[in-house]
């Protein structure tokens, strides 16, 4: 069963230009007739360029946005219809908004949603000792919000956002602004909960470590419209037929020259390498490598996931870009 | 519909917790507060003198002190809604609440009340202790709290509209400072901040009383150093009028701007 359909979704705005008399309205299309499926469990990531249409997807979905034309339905609910009904089905956590009460300690918060959410009290003791230790809470669970790091903030309000056990999860950009370990963390958690309770999650984010750890697909979106819809690992894979191919030596090795193969780092006894393997394969690449001197370690990597998306990007931005929305499979 | 109460007094109690960190802004207001009700006794206490009375629209020198600590603290206690409600319609954070299951008006109410009552608490306390140390206790009687008590919960949701009528302007108007001034300022001279209605020129009384204003500032006020019950129901159903009809207000002017919300942040 579907957990999110979207079926010819489209948002427009009237914005004023120019100014005085001379002032005239214009409509801008945000959402441009989009269409997917996202089935329950899944974890899918939505990405774009700023004002690709993401954020204003996102709250159509959620009930915040009347959307100008189209269907949607989340978990058999139309949101704009239903967005009472939903909001105790749905979890949202917007990375710059906070949902907690910022002079007052994480529980306070939990308190009040319990109240909010209707939850039970045994329900809510149970559902909130379960996520005060899984996301490891204990520690700063009774400090004034004001008073906390950046990456307990966000794991207070993902663990706030769970606590009525929604059954999808919508992430706007939840990790900005996060360090690297912190990122992670945050991750690794989403990513377990998404596992272990069947979560659908939808997340957006400008971070390919965000997409890589939590989605196993990617949605494109630019200019309103879907331009890519696959695996995190087919995108990958497809989009830039490259891979980085580390090589150490116990010798100076001799230079290497193939069609279709960068250096991209060379020392003495070492070199990174970038092989187009549309234009040289793999296997023949590292059989030139070996008669180039004896190896001592040898890697295969796929390029960043960073790399990826800018390349999607860039191609999206051009005039002449064919459209290209692929199923999955 | 208890389990829907219970959610918004929890809201309420959120509020004035939170208010509570603030306590050093609000001292520092009541310091602002004692100044200023000891130039009102300088300046009333000549205006007795130059007229040769001992009252003033029914009211005596201490009485009018004290109704001034009441005017005062309703109207220092005004929380932030419009300035909050402008900023958020602005910042798209409006969103975080309407993600859940919750009347967004109505949470923006519980909140300004838990916030109120905190701030009108503190306010109206430091005013007490000043206006007793100017004046003494004469005029204080039980039943005159009693009927404040009873006449500012109205007067406090009474005014929680106009300033969130005032904030629901964001959705069309690139600033709504303009009109947020004329409402504060509408609530300070039309609602009998300085003055009691009583003084007010004979040819301009009739229309600031049938004013909405008078029913969130004066009423209380002057119930609170002149207790009367008839009073007290003619003030009640006052706001009760000018509650339903800013209700009806709030709720055609939010059913329009909910359509207006937009996304923010790309």
């Amino acid at each position: 069963m579907n957990a999110i359909e979207l079926h010819k979704l489209r948002k427009t705005y009237t914005v004023k230009q120019g100014s005085g008399f001379g002032r005239k309205t214009a409509e801008v299309v945000a959402v441009d007739d989009i269409s997917f499926e996202i089935p329950e469990g899944q974890s899918v990531a939505f990405i774009g360029p700023n004002g690709a249409g993401k954020s204003t997807t996102i709250k159509m979905l959620t009930g915040i946005l009347h959307p100008t034309s189209g269907e949607a339905s989340v978990l058999g609910l139309v949101p704009w219809q239903d967005r009472s009904k939903l909001a105790y089905q749905i979890g949202a956590v917007f990375g710059q908004r906070s949902q907690l009460w910022y002079h007052l300690p994480p529980s306070d918060t939990f308190e009040l949603l319990a109240r909010v959410y209707n939850i039970g009290k045994n329900d809510y003791r149970k559902r909130r000792d379960m996520l005060i230790e899984r996301f490891g809470l204990a520690e700063f669970l009774n400090t004034a919000v004001r008073k906390l790091s950046l990456g307990q903030r966000m794991r207070a309000e993902i663990a706030a956002s769970l606590l009525h056990n929604p059954k999808v999860l919508f992430l706007d950009e939840p990790t900005i602004g996060l360090d690297v370990v912190a990122c992670q963390e945050l991750r690794d958690l989403v990513s377990e909960w998404n596992r272990q309770e069947g979560l659908t999650v939808l997340l957006t984010s400008h971070d390919a470590g965000d997409i890589e750890a939590v989605a196993k697909r990617v949605l494109v979106i630019n200019y309103g419209r879907v331009v890519l819809d696959d695996r995190v690992v087919t995108v990958r894979r497809r989009y830039m037929g490259s891979k980085i191919l580390g090589v150490k030596f116990h010798e100076i090795p001799r230079e290497i020259r193939i069609p279709g193969v960068t250096v991209l780092k060379a020392s003495s006894y070492a070199m990174k390498l970038e092989v187009n393997t549309e234009v040289a394969s793999i296997d023949r690449v590292i059989h030139k490598v070996i008669q180039a001197g004896p190896v001592a370690d040898i890697t295969i990597e796929d390029p960043p996931l960073e790399e990826i998306i800018a390349h999607i990007y860039s191609r999206v931005n051009e005039p002449d870009y064919e459209e290209e929305v692929i199923g999955l499979s | 519909m208890i389990a829907s109460l219970r959610k918004y007094y929890w809201i309420a109690l959120m509020a004035a917790r939170t208010n509570l960190a603030y306590v050093g802004e609000v001292a520092a207001r009541s310091v602002f507060l004692a100044i200023l009700l000891y130039i009102y006794l300088r300046l009333w206490t000549i205006t007795y003198a130059q007229s040769n009375a001992t009252r003033l629209g029914d009211l005596s020198l201490e009485q009018m002190l004290w109704y001034l600590v009441a005017t005062q603290s309703i109207y220092m206690s005004t929380p932030k809604v419009a300035q909050n409600l402008d900023q958020d319609v602005r910042t798209g954070t409006l969103a975080v609440q309407l993600v859940r299951p919750l009347s967004f008006p109505l949470y923006y109410l519980w909140n300004a009340l838990g916030e109120r009552s905190v701030r009108f608490g503190i306010t109206f306390l430091v005013g007490s202790i000043v206006a007793l140390i100017l004046v003494g206790p004469a005029p204080l009687t039980v039943p005159g709290y009693l009927l404040l008590l009873a006449a500012l919960p109205f007067a406090f949701c009474l005014d929680f509209l106009g300033y969130f009528l005032v904030g629901l302007g964001a959705f069309w108007l690139e600033d709504t400072s303009g009109v947020l001034l004329i409402y504060q300022k509408s609530v300070m001279l039309a609602g009998g901040l300085l003055i009691p209605m009583e003084l007010f020129p004979d040819s301009i009384k009739p229309i600031v009383q049938a004013l909405p204003f008078s029913s969130i500032v004066y009423g209380p006020a002057h119930l609170f150093v002149h207790p009367d019950l008839a009073e007290l129901g003619n003030l009640l159903l006052k706001q009760g009028v000018a509650i339903c009809g800013f209700t009806v207000c709030v709720w055609f002017v939010w059913t329009l701007a909910v359509k207006r919300v937009h996304a923010m942040g790309g």
